[in-house]
């Protein structure tokens, strides 16, 4: 642990989401709704407390109060006495007179809080991805290679690699070229069906850190972006390699997800549910810490129909007397009677009224679905009334009253 | 004609400046303090800036990420009679760190290698 003294980590969280529209229009995207108690950021900062890491500045700035707001009523367990803290950094208007311009900008502008700390290495982490990972490993890898910059990465199939960063390695996991949605991404050594995709998870030497951003900061052109700017930047001049996060064990990439739009959103959920899932979230090794519930527990109500539950994830305090299948529910949900639910992710208090049918639907927290309305089973409908997306998904914002 | 600002708050010293670079055929405006100085570069044509740290008010380190904020390409040396606020992260966005010396030709030479 003597090597975490040494280590600033800070966490992305100020971005838009415009692709998560609705969900994101009254919210920050790492406070989204997931796997039923969990908002989005509880991933990362799980992963930070799993892995000891208990100094965390989260950089906001789109919707800030909802981050402050959760960070308050979820995550306030750190001792500032102890050297602990979670602190969130809008920006402050104080070093240049503006937002953060990207990711790269977010750090020049906090460039005293590194000053401060004068860190040996800073780990840049995104609040919108959901996985487990032991920072502590890919510090290894990077203290191993005297790495300038580790950048986190996982296989995916060459085929379907074009809608990535991909990172471009030799066979000693050197980064010697950077492309953006290639055409042609290019394999890995020895796996050559596979590219490696960035994660947006970044190792720096501190100093280093520094100097590229002041370098960005000046160069009119950037966009002020990690992947865009600062990584093509580096490569073939500093020491720049890329950490495989697998499973050594079977040569497998290990779970990871960016949440960027609607569809990954709800096929993030799909991946909770099941005998063996594919994201576990019961792996009591590897916690996933949310918001402490007040509710009681879950009720299931006979009232001469049968009801039926099959392969979900139900938080507390819901109460069901229909039939609920491979679907997600937030505490406070309600199915009533005769009402059925199909592969829907339901946030906070929503009410199915009493033979209502739902399914491939997202539903914000406190919509009430009326008596034997329907969701999700005609698409004419819906795309009259809803935004559905690409996949098909129906999603339902809470600023819409459902007339029965 | 290449534009220069000064800014240090010791008046021998700017004299010295605005002397010897108006030989070497630069437009040299000197003030006094940083915020004359961020006036300056929010309004005029600049080629360049010397800019001391410690200033009474804002200092040189407060200024520096405000002009870049404004005017990102502009080059900027500090120039100070301190050699430890290389140290400084802060420093790092300035183009060139001269310490001061009554003979200016690290000076002169760092802004021929800049503009």
């Amino acid at each position: 642990m003597e090597r975490l003294k040494g280590l600033t980590t800070i966490i992305m969280a100020g971005g838009k989401g415009e692709r998560l529209y609705p969900l994101t229009r009254d919210k920050a995207k790492p406070v989204i709704t997931f796997g039923g108690i969990y908002k989005i950021i509880d991933f990362t900062l799980s992963n930070c407390l799993n892995s000891g890491i208990r100094r965390i500045y989260v950089l906001t700035q789109y919707g800030s109060f909802s981050l402050d707001q959760h960070l308050r009523l979820a995550w306030d367990l750190m001792r500032p006495d102890l050297g602990e803290y979670i602190y969130s950094m809008p920006p402050q208007q104080i070093m240049v007179n503006r937002w953060y311009r990207g990711t790269a900008d977010s750090i020049f502008q906090n460039l005293s809080l590194l000053q401060a700390e004068r860190p040996r290495q800073v780990l840049i982490l995104s609040g919108d991805h959901v996985y487990k990972m032991k920072y502590l490993e890919m510090l290894d890898f990077h203290l191993s290679r005297d790495a300038d910059l580790t950048v986190a990465a996982v296989m995916v199939p060459r085929k379907e690699a074009g809608a990535f960063g991909i990172l471009h390695v030799d066979g000693e996991s050197r980064i010697v070229n950077f492309l953006e949605k290639p055409a042609d991404p290019p394999g890995i050594p020895g796996n050559p069906d596979h590219s490696l995709a960035s994660m947006g998870v970044y190792l720096f030497k501190a100093e280093v850190l520094v100097e590229e951003v002041i370098r960005d900061a000046k160069n009119v052109e950037s966009k002020h972006d990690f992947g865009a700017n600062i990584i093509p930047q580096m490569v073939g001049k500093k020491r720049v390699f890329a950490y495989n996060f697998h499973n050594p064990a079977t040569g497998m990439p290990r779970y990871w997800r960016d949440i960027g739009i609607l569809d990954a959103y709800f096929q993030a959920h799909r991946d909770l549910l099941g005998a063996e899932p594919v994201f576990d979230l019961y792996d009591r090794e590897w916690p996933i810490r949310a918001r402490p519930s007040l509710y009681p527990p879950s009720k299931y109500l006979y009232s001469g129909q049968s009801i039926i539950v099959e392969d979900c994830l139900i938080a507390a305090g819901c109460a069901v007397e229909g039939t609920v299948r491979e679907s997600v529910l937030s505490p406070g949900v309600r199915i009533g009677q005769g009402a059925r639910v199909d592969a829907a992710v339901l946030w906070d208090n929503v009410h199915i009224g009493a033979g209502a049918q739902v399914q491939r639907a997202i539903i914000e927290d406190g919509v009430k679905v009326p008596k034997g309305f329907t969701i999700g089973l005609d698409p004419e409908a819906d795309a009259r009334r809803f935004p559905v997306t690409e996949g098909g998904i129906v999603v339902v914002p809470n600023n819409v009253i459902l007339e029965e | 004609m290449k534009t220069i600002l000064v800014a240090d708050d010791e008046e021998a010293i700017r004299n010295l400046i605005v002397e010897e670079l108006t030989d070497e055929g630069y437009r040299v405006i000197a003030v006094s303090n940083a915020r004359d100085a961020l006036k300056v570069v929010e309004t005029e044509p600049l080629d360049l800036v010397i800019l001391d740290i410690r200033m009474p008010g804002m200092d040189g380190l407060e200024a520096l990420p405000r002009i870049l904020g404004m005017k990102e390409g502009l080059p900027v040396i500090l120039h100070t009679a301190y050699s430890q606020y290389k140290e400084s992260f802060m420093s790092w966005a300035a183009d060139a760190y001269v310490v001061k010396s009554s003979d200016l030709a690290e000076l002169k030479q760092k802004i021929k290698e800049l503009i």
